[in-house]
């Protein structure tokens, strides 16, 4: 009965400590405006680095996909050594499929390829129908993975069984690896400044909370003498700060939605980008991403009052 | 109810606002502490609050040694001793129910108790009908009540006033000392330091003089002669 009726007060406690703080919100309406407005940037930074972080690498994973090594094999092999080449690349971690394309397929694909040239068929049926070799084409897990892949392929143990190694298209991997570099640079610039608005951010926040306590010194003073205790002084001004990060957090959430909802829909038609836009949609992430955004809002909000009142707020020596 | 042994209050090095100072006070008692200024009274008043920490000497609250206090214990010490000052110390923008309601809120009451008792408060410092005040629009006595009010709301066994008649025209003083015994008839130890020669001839109470930091007279109901 006991433990009920104090269970009971603590949670009166709580509401009134976050009435408390909602309400010193908006007594500093301009100070919470400008507080909020940074983090508001902060957060739409950080929140927006990580949507394009993922579209850039899924993008990037799905053009890799495209691209494939072809591992042409010598005329004259029989076929153990043909399946222990096959076997070798088949269960490497890094090979994602693996297709062999015997001589007649190769010959099929060409003649598909170039059937409106016909000087090239000709020129295939001069050096005779079975020209071509037959090859393996792997498709990789990953850009960094094709080197891996021709690795194995050069094994020396291979060295009679392939003739040569190629990969397919040998400017769309440099389009890609260009890409590539191009999105590591984004992220960490993107990363860079949502750190930067961020320490913005707790500065702001510091100083509002600081000047909050300055305000209201008197009135802590008075709380202390009539049995306030540390924690229910303290309250009001780590759920105002926390407040801030709420408010931004969902701000943010909002703004980033609105981009992605713009453009989304106009680049969702493309293979690269259409899982990722479907993933964004999804009422799971927009869940989760909201939820991420506010908590991280919050931390920084709470942390910065935290630091305040450490350094303003002196209710040790009572 | 308090016990004060050898108690001893210096500032720095050198500045000695109490000296040994041995007091004894029952449960229900009036006792006026009176002395001239920078005599040692409010120091004293501050010793019992812990807004100070004795020198030296034992400080004994009903079963609360003060030595063996812990600070995250003294909200709780203070919650039950319940303090008036001479400057009032309302909450400027909150008013008179809101300022009175705060000392209950701080300890969880819930709004329904807060309703519940307030206004007997209120009523009891002869306020009632002027919950919706501000302190602003309130004369000195009414905030020296709203003080009071706030101070016996948590029911209190100890009642420390430290000058609470020196902001107010003799008829305000008297009203507030009436109050005081009002309160000590309802069975609250009180403590009152004062100036006011006249209020410590007429109450005819406990009488302790302070002076430079010691007890230099102790005198009991009634025998007191200024």
């Amino acid at each position: 009965m006991k433990r009920d009726r104090s269970l009971k007060r603590w949670l009166i406690t709580v509401a009134r400590l976050t009435l408390g703080g909602i309400r010193n919100l908006f007594r500093n309406a301009w100070l919470s405006i400008a507080a909020m407005a940074v983090m508001f940037v902060a957060l739409g930074i950080l929140f927006f680095t990580v949507v394009l972080n993922v579209t850039t690498s899924n993008a990037i994973t799905e053009l890799s996909r495209n691209l494939k090594v072809s591992v042409y094999l010598e005329d004259d092999i029989n076929d153990e050594q043909r399946f222990e080449l096959e076997t070798a690349l088949a269960s490497s971690p890094y090979t994602a499929d693996l297709e062999y394309i015997s001589k007649d397929d190769a010959r099929a694909r060409f003649v598909e390829n170039f059937r409106d040239d016909e000087a090239l068929l000709e020129g295939l049926f001069l050096v005779g129908d079975d020209s071509l070799p037959a090859s393996y084409e792997v498709s990789a897990m990953s850009l960094d993975d094709f080197d891996r892949i021709e690795a194995i392929a050069t094994e020396e143990r291979f060295e009679e069984t392939i003739e040569s190694i190629t990969l397919g298209r040998t400017d769309a991997r440099a389009t890609i690896e260009r890409a590539a570099s191009a999105q590591a640079f984004i992220t960490s610039a993107s990363a860079l400044a949502a750190i930067i608005f961020t320490v913005i951010s707790v500065l702001i926040i510091f100083n509002t909370i600081r000047i909050a306590i300055f305000t209201r010194n008197e009135e802590i003073r008075n709380m202390k003498l009539i049995g306030a205790t540390p924690w229910y002084i303290r309250g009001p001004f780590i759920v105002e700060a926390s407040m801030y990060g709420v408010i931004s957090g969902l701000l943010a959430v909002l703004a980033v939605y609105g981009i992605i909802y713009s453009i989304g829909p106009n680049i969702a038609n493309q293979d690269e980008f259409r899982a990722t836009f479907e993933l964004f949609t999804q009422t799971s992430t927009v869940l989760l991403a909201t939820i991420a955004t506010v908590v991280a809002g919050i931390i920084v909000g709470a942390f910065s009052s935290l630091l305040a009142m450490r350094k303003y707020l002196r209710l040790k020596h009572w | 109810m308090i016990l004060l042994d050898r108690v001893s209050k210096v500032y720095g090095k050198e500045v000695s606002a109490l000296d040994r100072i041995s007091l004894h006070v029952e449960q229900d008692e009036f006792v006026i502490i009176i002395g001239s200024s920078g005599a040692g009274k409010s120091t004293l008043l501050k010793l019992l609050t812990r807004e100070e920490k004795q020198t030296s000497g034992k400080i004994v609250i009903g079963n609360i040694d003060y030595d063996k206090l812990k600070d995250k214990e003294i909200p709780y010490l203070r919650r039950k001793i319940g303090v008036v000052f001479q400057d009032f110390k309302l909450l400027p923008n909150k008013n008179v129910f809101e300022n009175v309601a705060f000392a209950l809120e701080i300890v969880g009451h819930s709004s329904r108790e807060i309703k519940h008792t307030v206004p007997k408060v209120l009523n009891v410092v002869g306020l009632r009908g002027k919950e919706k005040r501000m302190p602003a629009e309130l004369s000195g006595g009414e905030r020296q009540r709203v003080s009071i009010a706030r101070a016996i709301v948590r029911q209190p066994k100890i009642l420390v006033a430290d000058e609470p008649t020196g902001n107010l025209d003799p008829r305000h003083a008297w009203d507030i000392i009436r109050i005081l015994e009002k309160i000590n008839r309802f069975g609250t130890t009180v403590l009152l330091t004062t100036h006011n020669q006249e209020i410590v001839n007429k109450l005819k109470r406990r009488v302790v003089t302070i002076q430079d930091g010691r007890i230099v007279s102790d005198k009991a109901h009634g025998e007191y002669k200024s």
